[in-house]
């Protein structure tokens, strides 16, 4: 569904990604993990062109999102983004921040951008915050908002930039809750993550990256029990 | 005044903020020369001298209207002012905002409309009142012209009377008066506006 080729991407001198080729299947869930500065949410950010990349290729199911002529914003309907720091917008009410790009980009009528935006909270849990701003909201809640609001526009795949990182542990866990009902349900998720739990329940593949590069992949048991390469090892042993 | 300054100061502070030369360049200088100038002589120039050349260049004399030239040149003038506010407000609005906006499909004008400008016109309540309070003042000095604004009623009254002390205190007052209206719109908006934003 997604394919990666050669990407790299130059920050001026500053070479962050350094010729990443990946595929991601449909209803695949893939954690991206790896120490702090190794590029794993610049490649996350190439994903939905936030990061142009500075050469290489991506095709989102058929389409070179990478080619000059492609429109921008219509990739980006496609592809959801949960930010680290949830982003929801604090002028406008939960519901507004669900409903608004539905019916502004998508051009849903209000009435049934609305009535998506209330399924929504209610499948994430906060249908009764709907009339509150964002400032009324736990951490926990807003990440909720945040993906209600990505999953409004019907995306084909969701991108996650360390969805939990900035969160109270107490509040981890009901994020991590919706995003595990999201991968039963289907949904193609690129996942980047220090949850390592979650990685190993609910990731088909995870991908260790480090200075820029994938250095090794596999499914949570080999990359957790089995890693090959020291760098993965001795990434893993400080961290579990 | 305040409208046109604002209207004014809006698009030549999204203009500096441009990634394109033929906007930014344009607005940058406006801004400048607007800035880097007194207001007194951008009056007299405005008034005596657009006048000036125009008779120089036609023979026949152009008689301004000195209450619309002064509307004008305050509007232009403070417009410069709040360009700098509004772009000040602009890039103190998180990054991430736009990023989000972005990734939802929006364009950058409809990012900017929507979810830009409404929290930094918000962010921007307080400086703006200032600009506002700035510009009553100034209008003093419209009375170079000729515009019998509180001023010159005053000084008109004077030379009629002689009663120079209590005829300054009286314009006095009446500045004070209005200034204090203006900062407590300026203040109930931001209470009003504010509600919802704070975090």
């Amino acid at each position: 569904m997604i394919e990666i080729r050669d990407l790299y991407k130059r920050f001026g001198e500053l070479e962050v990604l350094k010729g990443i080729s990946v595929d991601i299947k449909e209803n695949e869930v893939v954690c991206v993990i790896g120490p702090s500065g190794s590029g794993k949410s610049t490649f996350l950010r190439c994903i939905n062109l936030l990061e142009k990349p500075s050469s290489g290729e991506i095709i989102i199911d058929g389409e070179k999102i990478t080619d000059k002529k492609i429109n921008i914003n219509k990739i980006r309907e496609e592809a959801g983004m949960v930010f680290q720091h949830f982003n929801l917008f604090p002028h406008k009410t939960t519901l507004q921040n669900v409903s608004m790009a539905p019916i502004k980009v998508r051009k849903l009528s209000k009435e049934e951008a609305e009535k998506r935006a209330h399924n929504l909270l209610t499948k994430v849990g906060l249908e009764d915050k709907a009339n509150v701003y964002p400032s009324a909201l736990s951490g926990g809640q807003k990440q909720r908002v945040a993906i209600a609001r990505a999953l409004a526009m019907h995306p084909k795949v969701m991108l996650f930039d360390e969805p939990t990182s900035a969160l109270d542990p107490e509040m981890v866990g009901e994020v991590l809750a919706v995003m595990k009902d999201l991968a039963q349900a289907g949904m193609t998720m690129v996942v980047v993550t220090h949850e390592m739990g979650f990685a190993k329940e609910v990731g088909d593949r995870v991908l260790f990256m480090d200075d820029g590069v994938i250095v090794e992949q596999g499914t949570p048991e080999d990359i957790f029990s089995n890693a090959r390469h020291e760098r993965t090892k001795l990434f893993l042993s400080k961290i579990l | 005044m305040p409208f046109f300054g604002l209207i004014l100061g809006t698009i030549s502070g999204l203009g500096k903020l441009s990634r394109k030369k033929i906007f930014r360049y344009p607005c940058i200088v406006y801004i400048d020369f607007i800035r880097g100038t007194p207001l007194l002589v951008q009056i007299l120039l405005f008034y005596y001298g657009i006048s000036g050349l125009y008779s120089n260049a036609t023979g026949n004399s152009l008689q301004i209207d000195p209450i619309l030239a002064g509307i004008i040149v305050c509007s232009i003038n403070s417009g410069a002012y709040i360009a700098e506010i509004v772009r000040g407000g602009i890039q103190s609005i998180d990054k991430g905002q736009m990023e989000a906006a972005r990734s939802l499909g929006m364009n950058e004008r409809l990012a900017m409309r929507e979810i830009i400008l409404p929290q930094a016109f918000r962010r921007i309540i307080p400086p703006l009142g200032n600009e506002f309070i700035a510009l009553l003042k100034d209008s003093s000095l419209l009375a170079v012209i000729g515009v019998h604004e509180l001023l010159k009623s005053g000084q008109l009254y004077i030379s009629r009377t002689f009663a120079a002390f209590p005829v300054y205190i009286a314009v006095a007052l009446m500045y004070l008066l209005m200034t204090i209206v203006i900062s407590r719109i300026v203040a109930y908006s931001e209470r009003r506006l504010g509600v919802s934003d704070r975090n």
